[in-house]
């Protein structure tokens, strides 16, 4: 058989095999090394299969150096011997070269042979990313592979559509939509605060018969894959029966960046949805307060919110990680390092953490690579604890190492890091003393106070730190993980349909509700007011009235309206408290979400303005719902002494 | 105890070996309980010499009741069970759990398992 694609001789595999062996430190020739050898061949048989499935060659080779993890750099044998399963794969190879009359191995033989063998770290790996092997074997023994895949083309309708999309962006959504005639793009959707691309398509057969409009978000294969995959352990059984699905695996090709998924919606009628970003300026804000209620919360609350199961936390190990890194620290390439560099490692002492500043050394020991960013030369790293059952652990004080040379290194995601040198470049405080700053803030914002129109609220940028460490008694559910109006949609008869399950997780209940309140004061409130401070200041005050239960508050009509969404949520969030009455519960929650936004460039400047302020407000309230007069019920309406005190009359 | 003890080594330079223990011959024998030391000295009953996360005396294989169990012994660098709902974040062995036949487990960075018997 004259086979162009799969005559890649053995003898040039093992050149691969055995320098990636080198790079993880083996000093063995393994089955995964050999593995990764045929996964490297640009359009070879494996990675060509694989794509088919939706895998990538990177993805597929992470995971697998994840599970079998990097080797210490003491060698303690000569060479590079072989493994024993190695040498059964060969001799397998071998046997499948003789059947057909061949005296040499080459790509497919052995191919055949690692999925023969069926036991090895690749191929275990592959079936726990829900290869369908039996289906690989099949593939691996059959398939002549193309040059170029070749089908009929795609053609995309954009006259409806007002943007512009990109050549990568036009091939993903042509290869998702293979063996359609035509797709039409109805509408961009306004995204979220992630670089991905949410479009709503209506697919078209050659007999111009239409298939029901789907979502589609076209993103960097990571991101788009693991969004696969936590749709896959967390949302696929817990989603009510009407709702959008991921149906299939996601599409990437190994000659893109980019990936794809698509979301379908099982619904009872036709119609596209639309979100609610969009959707939500025709309401008012008590149909919005309702419909959040009665659609999203007891809809989607069963399998979700209401799970409500005991969960008692360190405020860092759920919110550290919203914040930015830790630490930005530029790489050193000494072996040793200096004298007087600290050391971290897990337990973190923060003052020690919140010592360090430009300039000093660090030594990290036993974190985790979170992220690889090739182009950027850098990784992210969160700390690590071996094995801990508790995920969310793993992503907090996150370090971002910069300047790394990958001809030299290999990083790999989920890779634990027993010990990096470095300088440190940039501190968190700066990042944020630096967001603020571009705010243009008009008032003294490095004082203990932030104080306006007599009002006084503690400064977030001082008093995060001493949060992170307060213990809260919560509960734990399954939680989307970034709940903004973008990312709930409106689908036929007014059902609600969520997407973007790259961040769901099993985490603090009320992180969803403080996400949402977030958009829903960023994107349905704020634009009735402004992006100035005063504006700001104006929606805090509102706030202050709201928290404190005042049902008389100084404004107009129609601003009491947009404000009953907010009322209709406060509902929502009282229900989902761990200790009923209990509201620093959510302030924590509302604090840290809100202080993140403000270091999000895609958010305009005012609502980043605003953030700061409900910061403010919320770490104030937590305080206040700490107090222990407060906890012995001695003052049951919260009253925010100090904050009302000099609070002027006037309206606004 | 009657039968014999195989361990597969999973992972490594001795990735594919069958390592191969009977009770009148290695480990410790009381009446039905058996129990195997596993670890990177040589005088361990499972040595694993080739791998620098093992502990000197890493870990223990018990047999009681009809089944076997697998003990960590504060080691260094953790005993860990795979994990079926997440294959990439393995289980710590905390004390001692059961381990069933064909199940992985992790001492340092090698991975093990029982051969099932038939």
């Amino acid at each position: 058989m004259s086979d162009a694609m799969s005559n890649i001789p053995l003898k040039d595999l093992l050149i691969s095999a055995r320098q990636e062996a080198h790079r993880m430190r083996h000093f063995f020739l393994g089955v995964e090394h050999l593995f990764i050898a045929l996964l490297e061949i640009k359009g070879g048989l494996t990675a060509s299969i694989l794509a088919d499935e939706g895998f990538t060659p990177e993805y597929v080779i992470d995971a697998i150096r994840r599970k079998a993890g990097k080797g210490s750099r003491h060698r303690l044998w000569a060479g590079i011997p072989n493994s024993p399963r190695t040498e059964v794969v060969l001799a397998i190879a071998y046997e499948i070269a003789l059947e057909h009359g061949r005296q040499s191995i080459y790509e497919r033989d052995l191919l055949v042979a690692v999925l023969e063998e069926n036991d090895s770290i690749p191929v275990r790996v592959l079936a726990s990313l829900g290869m369908d092997m039996e289906k690989f074997r099949h593939q691996a023994r059959t398939r002549t592979v193309k040059r170029s895949a070749t089908g009929t083309f795609v053609k995309v309708d954009l006259a409806t559509y007002d943007g512009e999309l990109g050549k990568d962006q036009l091939f993903i959504l042509r290869r998702m939509f293979h063996g359609y005639a035509e797709v039409r793009v109805e509408q961009r959707l306004t995204g979220g605060y992630t670089p991905a691309l949410l479009l709503v398509v209506t697919p078209i057969h050659v007999d111009r018969r239409e298939d029901a409009s789907v979502v589609v978000k076209i993103g960097q294969t990571d991101s788009i894959l693991d969004e696969a995959q936590r749709y896959d352990r967390y949302v696929k059984n817990t989603l009510p029966p009407l709702t959008a699905r991921l149906e299939e695996r996601p599409t990437a090709p190994d000659t893109s960046d980019l990936a794809g998924i698509k979301y379908t919606f099982i619904t009872d009628s036709d119609g596209h949805p639309q979100d609610m970003r969009v959707a939500a300026r025709s309401w008012t804000g008590m149909q919005l307060g309702e419909w959040l209620h009665s659609r999203l919360y007891h809809y989607f609350g069963d399998a979700w919110w209401k799970q409500n199961r005991p969960y008692k936390f360190d405020v860092w190990q759920e919110y550290d990680w919203v914040l930015p890194p830790v630490l930005t620290l530029e790489i050193s390439r000494e072996e040793k390092a200096p004298e007087d560099a600290q050391v971290l490692h897990f337990p973190i002492r923060r003052q020690r953490l919140e010592a360090l500043e430009y300039g000093d050394n660090v030594v990290v020991e036993n974190f985790i690579v979170q992220k690889v960013d090739r182009e950027k030369r850098a990784i992210w790293l969160a700390l690590g604890h071996g094995g801990t059952a508790n995920t969310n652990l793993t992503r907090a004080y996150q370090i971002e190492v910069r300047d790394i040379d990958f001809d030299h290194d290999t990083y790999y995601r989920g890779e634990i890091v027993e010990r990096l040198i470095g300088r440190v470049w940039k501190t968190r405080n700066e990042q944020l003393v630096g967001a603020v700053r571009a705010l243009e803030p008009d008032f003294e914002f490095n004082g203990e106070k932030i104080i306006f129109n007599n009002t006084r609220l503690m400064n977030p940028l001082l008093h995060y730190t001493s949060l992170l460490d307060e213990m809260i008694d919560a509960s734990l559910c399954t939680i989307h993980g970034d709940l903004h109006l973008g990312n709930i949609l409106i689908g036929p008869n007014n059902s609600a349909l969520l997407i973007d399950f790259a961040r769901t997780r099993d985490g603090h209940t009320l992180f969803d509700w403080a996400t949402l309140e977030v958009s829903l004061l960023v994107n349905f409130i704020l634009p009735a007011f402004g992006e100035s401070w005063d504006n700001a200041r104006q929606v805090v005050e509102i706030l202050v009235g709201i928290n404190r239960g005042d049902t008389r508050l100084n404004i107009t009509a129609e601003i009491a309206e947009l404000f009953q969404a907010i009322r209709a949520l406060r509902q929502i969030i009282s229900d989902c408290l761990a200790n009923s009455g209990h509201l620093e519960e959510y302030f924590i929650a509302l604090a840290f979400c809100a202080l993140r936004a403000v270091t999000w460039d895609t958010m305009s400047v005012g609502g980043r303005r605003l953030m700061f302020l409900v910061s403010a407000l919320a770490m104030h309230d937590y305080k206040y719902y700490q107090q222990p007069e407060f906890v012995s019920g001695l003052t049951p309406t919260p009253d925010a002494t100090e904050f009302f005190n000099s609070r002027t009359n006037e309206g606004f | 105890m009657e039968h014999a003890l195989i361990v597969m080594v999973m992972s490594g330079v001795e990735d594919g070996s069958l390592l191969k223990f009977r009770p009148d011959k290695t480990g410790e024998l009381h009446e039905e309980q058996w129990s195997l030391n596993i670890g990177r000295r040589d005088e361990n009953d499972v040595c694993l010499r080739n791998d620098t996360f093992v502990s000197r005396q890493h870990a223990r294989l018990h047999w009681r009741d009809e089944r076997w169990w697998l003990e960590d012994c504060d080691s260094t660098n953790g005993t860990f069970l795979e994990n079926m709902d997440d294959f990439f974040l393995d289980r710590r062995v905390k004390g001692i759990v059961p381990l069933d036949e064909g199940q992985l487990f992790r001492v340092g960075r090698t991975w093990l398992r029982i051969q099932p018997n038939e």
